[in-house]
Order: structure tokens, then C-alpha cells, then sequence
């Protein structure tokens, strides 16, 4: 429009890319990459010696132990893979396929599990599913016999596939929602309905979200340490290096080669889904949109739909639900319910829990603005620019998923404790604030998938007409292609924020004052003691219901502009 | 599978109202499509022509009415046992699957013995001259292949009905009018009762036997597309078919006998049976002639403008305040009228309708 | 649309970082400041926090919690810009590690009334880094409403959570997990010897349900029922019956009392507050304090002993039997060879070696039961024990301090040769257990199935 905004400097949109690629290689180098150096570099060194040897890789190979416990990882991650699968299969096929009044709750309450606060998530489940909990209590009472759903790796597949199908959900109702309605109508007009058409017609089409939220499970799962440690489940890869890493005065480099590992098995199993992904993108080739048809329900259709979704709900909510009763629950021992219920542990987690739940709010808060922030900047560069290497910055920003938490605590504590703060004077590694990029950096790969999502969505021509008019690189970004891609930022920003909050293994090795420290932190201290149980529960309760309702408000928010947007084209477009 | 081995299928569209919320797109339509007939829903977007055509197919909202294809009504059925076709606008082959996988997969729905699948299949590709294209995927096809393809996995499972959705409307100009003769063709040589939805009235006119005109989810008028050319049933359908003057006025009588008057000196005779009182005049342009000056019965005006359209000049004349379009063929070296030039017009009141609406 | 997200992002993204200065601005007021790293819950630590900032209004005390082990190991890697003041921990091997590495520095406080030893065995570091401010025995507490429901009788001895009754009812956790488990394995080892300790220890984790990898999820496997009997130390049972969970606890008659135990970091920015939090500590308020029904901890200044709640014994008049005297440099010097040790045969081998347990334990029911003597039968048990209790290694092995080097964590000097890799030595060792665990449990179901 005016001059002065086509007058700006050729060369400027030429750089452009390359200086946002170099900020978001500084930044994921500082904090990534050379943490993760500084420890795995023992992996190479001779214990004895110090110097350069592969000689720890030849020993992990030839354990047994390690062999075996390797073996456990995979199996493990490819059977939560398969039971959140089958979690998640029904909850996004029958919201995205039938009208439901409660379609939005549900959504919601089925993302909830991804927030369980460690450490509770466990105990509760134990409660309510281990051999002497509440479901096999009653069991042995009715029928006489129990079973061992929280027994070794059942117990570790149980938890983890209850805990990380969300991914799943999420990724293939996205995918499910994108599909051309005609694709599915041209499978019904040849003569093909109900279960085969899922088969053969819809869940190939949504493969593709399918498969990342997949992969995305597998790689939790493998590199979990939590649950099995919680679990007391040793002989997987993920707590063999914990133990190893974290024992007293022990500095076995075996922990290390495992961190190596993990991260290398990781990037392979990520690599492989891309593999099966490439050229199966059918979002581009799919003109209509739409996604599947709606249709409603007939009485008997919705109480069997309830039936099952319901069902699938209790079992995924069930730590929740324990989590709750723990909360409210005086003593519960040995019982299938506590044994009378009281407020009071609300009240002493009350005392305790303003500070914790303020940092989390801000450390989650923060992170999750950086993530949506470097998501934007790599999805950006990755897939409109011709910057060198571009696809680089995405492999490396993703690969941060394959890191163990523990690893990138130590590593920040190796890097960071030598460099002191401009105006404190204080070591990096003690501000707050290293916690907070912590959480970033390993909630970008979620974030990061969010945006490059909304980023495909927005057409590049559109773009083009905003260049067209006079507004440069930068200002058709933040004017028209932030705002077009505001759904997916949100939803990237959730997701970072609200499993940030719940974060445990990379913050407990950088709290330094209590102060400081976060929510998971606060639970963490209350789970060391008997009496802190239904306290630590209570703060639990709390941060579900502040995460959740974050969540839940962000949903409708984008929902609601779901809804605008297509009442817009309804009323401009063709209603036939 | 080049011949039907059924014979052709009437329609019979009775009383037909849909909804979508509070918003009715269909207001009690009713059509009858004979055995064979090639039949156009012509209207423009928003007219329920598509929802109509996706209430055939079994796909929305489930109508009021009745949809009865020979005598049984299949409202209320679900798509997949009407055993109609429907190409769709996109095509909705599917990606992940090739053109024979495409093409198979409503045989393999109805439980054809695998061994009539890899003939029937080939020969349709081969019908829709696809035959060397069996195992790319869609992907890897021009818009028109993909047209064909669609066509052909529609045909394969011998429909008793096959519905196209705007066919041609994803493809180029060129490729549009090829396109159009194959279909024709294809529709004759396989003589399946065909539904075309259209918004461009010269596909339907060139390949329809029949066209329904549809607007704000009625039918405003049936019939050939000659037919409704020249008899619009209303000012809709004279505008939405080609180039209409539509003038306002009244019908009166006098001395000389009943005519049309639009005010000023626009007087045109007609009918003596038409009823007096208000009433619209249509006149196509063609049916307007430039007449030497002061010839008998002519009207006088003042060129407006005038576009050149190839094989015509239309110009825009000012007859007292009330502006006509009028078609002037044009040959070669052939001198345009100035703007501002007086001319002097001659209206067959024959090629003029009077509509009431 | 999406404008509307836009700006509701943009408001967050304001809000986050409006409170993100906020919360840089409520900065510490005090004058002086105390950094305390410890592996307590807060439920002890808020006790004296709380009652040292009201005598010392002056001093804000920061506590940082962590595991013992995650707390020594943040010790180390922060040496290098010392921020922490004092470390607080029960398990005196973990004091030793920083000790070992200097990072500890000498104060001994002289508050009156604290003893200094007990039953001849010092409660404080000869060398003065460190000193003990509580003690602690080793036990096993119990579910009652589980032993009810299974109908167990209550364990009074180690030995007793050897017998077949107990399979699968018993919780323990690893010594490599927890300072107070290798603790309790330690007293095992020293009050029973190297290999009839190992036989007892081998023969109660066959028994276990699980090895937990914090040394609270012991007490809390027990409370919430998960498993009736867990090896714990003491304060987890009192505290844990002072919660009102339905247990109960016992010292076995081999027992040790430990100290728990608190130092000076080297190098501590905060040294005099630092030394004052001790002296509070081991004042008669301070040591009051630990009788709190959440700690629950036996105090070392005698003087307090007077308002002990019922039920805590005293152990200076005797109430205690604790017949082991423990030799902390023998637990220091084969630390990581006995942690290592344990996790081969029993952490990471749990599976096998219950299996064998369980097979012989079933064989020796099958044989009393069959009334008749059959030498055969008992040759194979006890051939199968022998493979079962077989140890990788000797006593004088263990305590041998070039073996134990190679599971040392740092070289001296560079020149410092080890032979031989940790993750090589456990690698033999597993192989032996594990085929030694399966032969077992072959041989006592070959004399299992004569009958």
C-alpha cells in the first residue's frame, strides 16, 4: 500500500531465515546439544583411564542384564502402544463421527491423563488396581481369584498406556477431522458401511496422525523413567540408566551408554515413522475437508456408544479418581475405600501450595510460550524457506523428545553451574529461570508438531498476497500467518504448558531453594512421608484442576472459533 | 459390463423438504426422470441442487418425502444398499489406494468372486480409456485422469443410478468440453438414468435431455433445454439461462387489441387471451434487430454501450429511460455502432414472453 | 476468528511474563541466609525450620530437598560454586562419600547433654565433619488388617523373613537406592557375617514382593497394603503408626542404631548461621522437637528422653537390644561392591531367584509332609541351597580396597590404573547367579517331583 513498506531492504528477507535459524540454533545448541555432550561423553571415556574407547558399548552389548532389559523397554513401548490404541480408537472415532452434546467434555477429560502429577499417579493406581487395591480386593471377595494388572511390566504397560494415549487421541482426531467427508461417502456409495469401512476407507486415511501419535507413545514409553521406577520395574533401559546415573559416589559409565542409547533407539524409532509417514501425507491431496460426517445417534446406538466411552473413561481416570478418593480419604489401607473421608488435607496442602502452584503457572506459563514461539520460528523455516540444512533444525528440535530428563538436569547442572547470572551473581544453574528453558526444551517437540500442523493449514498464497501488498517476511508472519495459525498455537501451547507443569525428572535436579520450585517438586516432598500422603494427594487435585480447566477453556476457545469461522463460510458459501 | 444388464430406472422425486437446522434448503420438490434420461439439476449455489442430488445418494440429513426409484421408495435407507452412483466433485479417490485398487473396491464390497474383479475392473478402465493407469496412484493423475477414474469405480458396480456432482468443474476449459461429449457418450452407451449437477448452463444444455432449474430449494421449471430457453416459467429462470430483457410493466387493452406496456413509448402487442394487470417481458437479445430508421413499428434509441463477444456485439440501448440488450451478428470488417449513435430497433412481439412472477 | 485466539494468546503471553516479574521481585528480606540440603520430608524439616527462624528471626532458612543420593550427587556437581550451607541425611556412607571428596568442613558443636557415643560405638565422625543428631534403628513394620487377611503371624527376627509363610508378602528396598536399606543390609552383613548374612538376606528377598526404589516406597507399600511386611527404619514405622495407618513396627534382636546426621559443606557461603543451625539442633528445644509425631526419631542428648511419647524407647537404658557394633569404615570401604552386589543377584534378578526360593521352599514342605526320609531328595535340596547361596565373591574380596576401586567413582590421579570395568565384573557375575538361581530351582523341583 504505501511505499515506504515495499522501500525496505532487499536483502533483509534474503537473511531473514538465516538469522531466525541461528537464534534457534544458539538456543537449542546452549541447551540442548552441549548439556546432552557434556554427559553422554563418558559413554566414550575409559573409566579407568579417561581416554577415548567404544569399550563400554562392547560391555553394554555383551549384558545380559542390559540385553534383557532393552528387550523389556521395546516390548513394553510396543504394548502401551497397542493399549492406547485401543483407548483411543473408539474415543476419536465416535467424537469425530457422531453428533455428541458432550463431544467437548470429552475431549477434554480424554486429554486429562496426560496431566498425572508423578509419584501420586502411581500410588494411586497401586490403591486402586495393585494386588491388594480396591478392583482386586473386591475381586477376591466375589470371585475368589485376582488379577495382576499392576504386576511387573503389566503394571508399567497398564499406567503408561493410560497415561500417554492422549497422543494418540489427539493426533488421529486431527487427522479424522481433516479427512474429505466424500472419501468416506464414496466408500458408503459402493456399498460399504460401519466396521469395514472404517477398515479399508477411514483409519488408512487417518493413518498418517495415527502413526505420529504412535511413534510419539512409543518414544514416551521407552524413555520413561518415572512409571517403572514408581512400579519398582528395574530391568528396563530407561531406570538401569537412572539407577546407574544417580547412585551414591557410583559413577558407573554404563548410565551414560544407556542415555546414549535411549537417545540414539529413540531417533531411530522417530525415524522409521517418518519413514512410514513420507508420501502417505494425504491432508495436501484431499480436497473437501470436512472431516467425517456426523450423524446422530439412535437411542440404543448412543446408550452402547455411552456404554463404551464411558468404560474407556473410567479405566483412563481411574488414577484420577483414586487420586481424588486419596485426597479425601483419611486412611486407606488395605481397604477398598478409605476408611472415613476429611478436608484437612486440603488444607495443609493449602499452607504449602501457593508458591508451588505460582511457579508452576509461570515456569509452565514461560515454556510454553518460548515452545509456541521456536515452534513457529522452526515450522517457519523448515517449510518456507530454502534455508541450508532447515530440515536439520527440525531433527534436532524433535530429537529433544529422545532425551531422558535426568540426563539434561545433569547435563544443565555440568554446563551451567560454572556461569554466573550478569546482575546476581548467582550460578545459571540456580535461577529459576534455567528451569523454565529446561521445561521448553522438552516440551518443543510437542509444541513444535502443533504449529507445523497449523502452519500446513495456512495456504502460502496467502502469504504471497500479503508480500504482494508491501508487508515484508516479518510482518506477513505476525500479521497474517500467526494469526491464521492461532487455533494450532494454542493448541501447542496446551499441550507444552500443561505437561510441563506436571514435569518432574529435569526440574527436581535443578531446584535449588524451595522457592523456587514447582508444583511436581512440592508433591515430590510430600509423597517422602506417611503423613504427607493425602496432602501431597490434595496438591495433586490441584494441579489437575487448574491444568484441566486451562485446558478445557482453551479448547472451547478454539472451538468457538471453529464455529465462527464456519458459520462464516456457511453464510458466504454454498449451504448445497 | 459395456451394457446394463437391468433396464434403466425411473425416478420419481415426491414432495421432497430437507433441513439442515432451521435453515430449509429443500421446499417440497417434485421430479420425475424417465428410464435412461440424461437429467440436469441446474441452479446456482445455494439452490439445493446438491443436497438434493446427496439426498438421492443417501447422504445428509434424512428428508421428508419420498425418493422412489421404479415405484420403491428408498428414503430412510442407508447409502450403501441403494446401489447408487455418485461421482463426486473432488473425485474422493482414495489416496492410499491405486486406480484397479479404487476401482475394485465396490466389487470386493459386494462380494464378487475375485476372479470377475480383475476383468470387470479392467474393462472399465478401459471403458473411461484408463487402461494404462491401473496401478498408478491418484496422486500421480492430471484432474482429468482422476475424473475418469472416479467415473469408472462409479460404473463398475453397475449402479442402478449414477449421479455426478459438478463433474467438470475441477477441470479446464478444454478438457471441460471433451469431457462433456465422453460423458454423453458413455451415459448412451451404458443407458443408466444419469443426474448431472450443474451450475453452468451451457453444460447442461449441451448433454441434458432434460433440465430441472432449482432455486432457494424449489424447481422453478422442467423441461428440454430448448424448451425452457425459450418458455422461462419466470424471471429467474430467463435470467439464469443465457441473456434475458426482462421488462416491467403491465398488460392492457385497447382499441387495437391487448398489449404489453412498459411505460414511455414501449408498447408491444400480444396475445389477446393474456389477462390485463401487471405482468414482466422477456425478450432474448438475439430476438431484438436493428431496422433501417423510421421503419414501421420501430422503437428509437441511443447506443449505451456495446461489448464484442466474438461471433456478436451485444449493445446496450437507451429506449426512453428503459435500456435493452440487443445482439447484432458480427462479420468479418463489420462497422460498430458509436456510442451515442441513434438507432431504430424491430421486436418481434412472436419471440417475446410474457411472464407473471 | 482466529483473532480473537490471537489476542487471548497475546494476553497470556503478557500475564506470564508480568507474573514472571513479579515473582523475580519478592526477593528475601532477612539479613542472613541459611541453604540447607537434605533427603528429610518437609514434615520434619518445616519443624525445626520453623523453630530455629523464631529463635533466629535474623536468618531465612532455605531448604532444598532431595534424595540422598540425588542430594550428594548435586553436592558434587555444584562444587565447583558452592551455594549450600548444610547437609542433612540419615545415611552416614553418603557423609563419608562427601567427606572423601572434601566437601564437607570440621564443626563440632558443643551444645551440653549430647552423647557421644553408644553402647562404645561413636554417634559423631571421629574426624569431626559430621555428627549425629538422632538415632536410628532397623526393623520391620507390618499391615495388621493385611496379616489378618492372610493370616500371618508377626515377624520378631531377621530369620523369620526367610520362611515360606512370608512368599511374596515381604517389601525391601535396594541398598543402591537407599543410604538406610544398605544400612540395614550392612547390620545383616556385620552382625550375622559375610555369607550367613548374604544367606539370610538372599532368602527373605526371595520372599519379596518387590524391591522398591526408594527406601519410602518400603513404608508406603506397607501402608497402603501393597505387601504386609516391610524392612524398614525405624521413624517410618513410627511416624507411619503415628499417622494412624494400621501397623505396627519391631526391632529383630540384630540391630543396629545408626545415627542420622547432619555437617558443614566446605565452603559454605553462610558458615556461621550454618553452625548455629546445628547447635539449635542439638539443643534440648531441638532435640525435643524429634519426639513431633511426625518425626518420631530417637534423640542423642539424653536429657530429653523424660517427655519421650509413649512407645519410643530409649536406647541408652538398655529398651533397645542392639547387639551389633557397626563398623562404619567396613561399610564405607566395600560400599559400592555390596550395593553393586546386591542389585545383581537380588534387584535385577528378582524373578529367578524367587523362582529358586519358592522351588526349594516347596521342596521342603513336599518332604516333611512325605513323613519319609529320602537322602536323595535332601541331597538335591541342599545341593540346591549351596547353588543358591553361592556368592560371586569373598568377604576379604569385598573388603579388599583395589576390588573395590574399580566401583569407585573418581580416579585420584590420572596415573590411578583399575583393572578391570564394573559393568565387566557384574556381567560375570550375573551369568553365575543367574545359572546358579535356575539349576537351583531345577534341582529342588527334580526332589520336589519324587514325591
Amino acid at each position: 500500500m504505501s511505499s515506504a513498506a515495499i522501500a525496505r531492504p532487499v536483502r533483509f528477507s534474503s537473511l531473514g531465515p538465516y538469522m531466525v535459524a541461528g537464534i534457534v540454533v544458539l538456543f537449542l545448541g546452549t541447551f540442548l546439544l552441549v548439556p546432552v555432550l557434556k554427559v553422554i561423553q563418558v559413554a566414550f571415556q575409559d573409566p579407568s583411564s579417561g581416554s577415548f574407547t567404544m569399550v563400554n558399548f562392547q560391555d553394554f552389548f555383551n549384558s545380559s542384564l542390559f540385553r534383557q532389559s532393552f528387550f523389556n523397554s521395546v516390548y513394553v513401548s510396543g504394548m502401551s502402544v497397542v493399549f492406547a490404541s485401543a483407548f483411543a480408537l473408539p474415543l476419536a472415532y465416535f467424537t469425530t463421527r457422531f453428533n455428541f452434546s458432550g463431544s467437548v467434555i470429552i475431549q477434554t477429560l480424554a486429554f486429562v491423563p496426560l496431566i498425572m502429577p508423578p509419584f501420586i499417579g502411581a500410588v494411586a493406581m497401586q490403591l486402586l488396581f495393585g494386588s491388594n487395591g480396591s478392583v482386586n480386593l473386591l475381586m477376591r471377595d466375589w470371585f475368589g481369584f485376582d488379577i495382576p494388572f499392576m504386576e511387573g511390566l503389566n503394571g508399567v504397560i497398564f499406567v503408561q498406556s493410560i497415561h500417554y494415549f492422549p497422543f494418540i487421541l489427539i493426533n488421529l482426531s486431527a487427522s479424522l477431522q481433516n479427512i474429505d467427508r466424500s472419501m468416506e461417502e464414496a466408500g458408503q456409495m459402493l456399498g460399504s458401511s460401519g466396521f469395514r469401512l472404517f477398515r479399508r476407507i477411514v483409519f488408512p486415511l487417518a493413518m498418517p496422525g495415527y502413526i505420529a501419535g504412535a511413534s510419539l507413545v512409543f518414544v514416551k514409553v521407552f524413555d520413561d523413567l518415572g512409571t517403572p521406577l514408581l512400579l519398582n520395574v528395574n530391568t528396563m533401559l530407561a531406570p538401569q540408566a537412572y539407577l546407574r546415573i544417580s547412585s551414591i559416589g557410583i559413577s558407573d559409565p554404563m548410565g551414560y551408554v544407556i542415555s546414549c542409547i535411549l537417545i540414539v533407539f529413540s531417533v531411530f524409532a522417530m525415524w522409521v515413522a517418518f519413514l512410514g509417514m513420507r508420501g502417505k501425507d494425504y491432508s495436501t491431496t484431499q480436497k473437501g475437508g470436512g472431516g467425517l460426517s456426523k450423524r446422530d445417534l439412535r437411542s440404543h446406538e448412543a446408550i452402547l456408544c455411552y456404554v463404551v466411552i464411558f468404560s474407556i473413561l473410567g479405566i483412563v481416570l481411574a488414577p484420577h479418581l483414586g487420586l481424588l478418593l486419596l485426597s479425601f480419604g483419611s486412611v486407606w489401607s488395605f481397604s477398598v475405600l478409605p476408611d472415613s473421608f476429611t478436608t484437612s488435607h486440603y488444607g495443609t496442602a493449602f499452607t504449602s501450595a501457593w508458591t508451588f502452584i505460582k511457579n508452576t503457572l509461570i515456569y509452565a506459563g514461560l515454556a510454553g510460550v518460548i515452545d509456541i514461539v521456536l515452534g513457529t520460528a522452526i515450522a517457519y523455516v523448515v517449510m518456507r524457506t530454502n534455508v541450508i540444512g532447515r530440515k536439520w533444525l527440525d531433527y534436532l528440535a524433535v530429537s529433544a523428545l529422545a532425551v531422558p530428563g535426568v540426563v539434561l538436569g545433569i547435563g544443565y547442572l555440568r554446563v551451567f553451574y560454572g556461569v554466573n547470572m550478569p546482575f546476581t551473581d548467582q550460578p545459571m544453574a540456580t535461577w529459576w529461570g534455567i528451569i523454565v528453558i529446561a521445561l521448553a526444551v522438552r516440551r518443543l517437540p510437542y509444541a513444535l508438531r502443533s504449529c507445523t500442523a497449523a502452519l500446513q493449514q495456512v495456504s502460502p498464497s496467502l502469504e504471497e498476497a500479503s508480500e504482494n501488498l508491501g508487508a515484508s517476511k516479518f510482518r506477513t508472519v505476525r500479521r497474517i500467518v500467526v494469526p491464521l495459525m492461532a487455533s494450532g498455537l494454542v493448541a501447542g501451547f496446551v499441550t507444552s504448558f500443561s505437561t510441563a507443569a506436571v514435569e518432574l525428572s529435569a526440574t527436581i535436579m535443578l531446584v535449588s531453594t524451595e522457592n523456587d520450585a514447582p508444583l511436581a517438586y512440592g508433591l515430590y516432598l510430600f509423597m517422602q512421608s506417611a503423613a504427607g500422603r493425602g496432602p501431597g494427594a490434595a496438591l495433586g487435585v490441584m494441579a489437575v484442576i487448574i491444568v484441566g480447566l486451562a485446558t478445557y477453556l482453551s479448547h472451547r476457545m478454539v472451538d468457538r472459533a471453529r464455529q465462527q469461522r464456519s458459520s462464516m463460510e456457511q453464510a458466504t458459501g454454498d449451504v448445497a | 459390463m459395456t451394457t446394463m444388464q437391468s433396464s434403466p430406472v425411473q425416478i420419481d422425486i415426491e414432495n421432497l423438504s430437507l433441513s439442515f437446522g432451521n435453515t430449509e434448503v429443500l421446499k417440497g420438490v417434485n421430479l420425475a426422470i424417465r428410464p435412461g434420461e440424461f437429467f440436469a439439476f441446474l441452479g446456482p449455489s445455494g439452490s439445493g441442487k446438491s443436497t438434493l442430488l446427496r439426498a438421492i445418494a443417501g447422504f445428509g440429513p434424512t428428508p421428508k418425502g419420498q425418493i422412489k426409484l421404479d415405484g420403491q421408495d428408498i428414503v430412510g435407507s442407508v447409502p450403501w444398499q441403494r446401489n447408487v452412483g455418485m461421482v463426486f466433485q473432488s473425485y474422493a479417490l482414495w489416496p492410499h489406494m491405486t486406480v484397479a485398487k479404487n476401482v475394485a473396491f465396490g466389487l470386493e464390497e459386494r462380494k464378487v468372486p475375485a476372479s470377475e474383479i480383475g476383468p470387470k475392473v479392467r474393462a472399465a478402465l478401459e471403458l473411461v480409456g484408463m487402461g494404462d493407469y491401473a496401478e498408478r496412484f491418484p496422486s500421480q493423475l492430471s484432474g482429468g485422469q482422476q475424473q475418469r477414474v472416479a467415473l469408472a469405480r462409479t460404473i463398475v458396480v453397475e449402479p442402478r443410478v449414477l449421479l455426478l456432482d459438478e463433474p467438470l468443474s475441477n477441470l479446464d476449459a478444454n478438457l471441460r468440453v471433451q469431457m462433456r461429449q465422453d460423458l454423453l457418450k458413455l451415459q448412451r452407451r451404458l443407458g443408466i438414468t444419469t443426474i448431472f449437477v450443474t451450475h453452468d448452463q451451457e453444460e447442461a444444455n449441451t448433454i441434458c435431455d432434460r433440465i430441472a432449474v432449482m432455486a432457494d430449494g424449489v424447481v422453478q421449471q422442467i423441461g428440454r433445454p430448448d424448451e425452457v430457453y425459450d418458455n422461462p416459467a419466470n424471471s429467474f429462470v430467463a435470467k439464469f439461462l443465457g441473456t434475458a430483457n426482462i421488462l416491467e410493466g403491465e398488460v392492457v387493452a385497447s382499441a387495437e387489441g391487448k398489449s404489453f406496456d412498459c411505460g414511455a413509448d414501449l408498447r408491444i402487442p400480444v396475445d389477446a387471451d393474456e389477462a390485463t394487470g401487471k405482468a414482466r417481458l422477456v425478450v432474448r437479445p438475439e430476438s431484438i434487430e436493428f431496422a433501417a430508421d423510421g421503419a414501421n413499428d420501430s422503437l428509437s434509441g441511443l447506443v449505451a454501450s456495446a461489448e464484442f463477444l466474438g461471433g456478436m456485439v451485444r449493445y446496450a440501448i437507451d429506449v426512453n429511460g428503459q435500456e435493452l440488450l440487443v445482439d447484432e451478428r458480427h462479420t468479418r470488417g463489420k462497422k460498430r455502432m458509436e456510442k451515442g449513435e441513434n438507432v431504430a430497433l424491430k421486436l418481434d412481439p412472436a419471440q417475446a414472453v410474457l411472464i407473471r412472477d | 476468528m482466529s483473532n480473537m485466539v490471537h489476542k487471548t494468546l497475546r494476553h497470556l503471553g503478557t500475564g506470564v511474563a508480568i507474573a514472571a516479574m513479579l515473582a523475580t521481585a519478592t526477593a528475601h528480606a532477612a539479613d542472613d541466609k541459611l541453604v540447607i540440603v537434605t533427603s528429610f520430608p518437609s514434615d520434619l524439616t518445616d519443624v525445626f525450620k520453623n523453630a530455629f527462624m523464631k529463635e533466629n528471626p535474623s536468618i531465612s532458612v532455605e531448604v532444598v530437598n532431595k534424595s540422598t543420593s540425588s542430594g550428594v550427587k548435586y553436592l558434587i556437581e555444584t562444587a565447583q560454586n558452592n551455594q549450600s550451607d548444610i547437609f542433612w541425611a540419615s545415611a552416614p556412607d553418603a557423609f563419608e562419600v562427601l567427606k572423601e571428596n572434601s566437601l564437607l568442613a570440621k564443626y563440632e558443636s558443643s551444645v551440653g547433654g549430647v552423647a557421644t557415643e553408644l553402647n562404645g560405638y561413636p554417634i559423631n565422625d571421629p574426624d569431626g565433619y559430621y555428627s549425629g543428631f538422632a538415632l536410628s534403628g532397623y526393623g520391620f513394620m507390618w499391615n495388621e488388617r493385611y496379616m489378618d487377611a492372610f493370616k500371618l503371624p508377626e515377624p520378631t527376627e531377621w530369620e523369620d523373613l526367610t520362611k515360606p509363610v512370608y512368599n511374596g508378602h515381604v517389601g525391601i528396598s535396594a541398598p543402591s537406592r537407599s543410604g538406610t536399606t544398605h544400612l540395614t543390609i550392612e547390620t545383616i552383613l556385620q552382625g550375622e557375617g559375610w555369607e550367613k548374612g548374604w544367606q539370610t538376606i538372599r532368602d527373605m528377598s526371595g520372599n519379596a514382593k518387590t524391591i522398591t526404589e526408594r527406601s519410602f516406597g518400603v513404608p508406603d507399600g506397607v501402608n497402603s497394603g501393597s505387601f504386609g511386611i516391610g524392612i524398614v527404619i525405624d521413624f517410618f514405622g513410627f511416624s507411619s503408626m503415628a499417622s494412624g495407618f494400621p501397623v505396627d513396627f519391631r526391632y529383630p534382636s540384630v540391630t543396629a542404631l545408626v545415627p542420622a546426621n547432619i555437617g558443614v559443606i566446605n565452603n559454605a557461603p553462610n558458615n556461621g548461621p550454618a553452625q548455629k543451625f546445628i547447635d539449635f539442633l542439638m539443643s534440648e528445644t531441638g532435640q525435643g522437637l524429634l519426639f513431633d509425631p511426625k518425626i518420631m526419631r530417637l534423640p542423642v542428648n539424653k536429657s530429653v528422653y523424660a517427655n519421650a511419647p509413649k512407645g519410643l524407647p530409649n536406647p541408652f537404658d538398655g529398651s533397645i537390644k542392639s547387639e551389633v557394633n557397626f563398623d562404619t569404615a567396613v561399610s564405607q570401604g566395600r560400599y559400592n561392591v555390596v550395593n553393586s552386589l546386591f542389585d545383581v543377584m537380588i534387584t535385577y534378578r528378582l524373578e529367578d531367584l524367587r523362582a529358586a526360593v519358592v522351588a526349594i521352599q516347596e521342596a521342603e514342605v513336599a518332604l516333611a509332609e512325605s513323613g519319609a526320609t529320602n537322602a536323595e531328595a535332601t541331597k538335591l535340596i541342599a545341593d540346591a541351597k549351596a547353588l543358591l547361596h553361592t556368592l560371586p565373591i569373598d568377604e576379604a574380596k569385598a573388603n579388599d580396597p583395589e576390588f573395590a576401586a574399580i566401583f569407585k567413582s573418581k580416579r585420584k590421579k590420572q596415573t590411578d590404573k583399575v583393572e578391570g570395568r564394573q559393568a565387566e565384573i557384574e556381567q560375570e557375575w550375573d551369568d553365575q547367579i543367574v545359572q546358579n538361581y535356575q539349576k537351583a530351582a531345577e534341582l529342588a523341583n527334580t526332589a520336589r517331583f519324587m514325591f
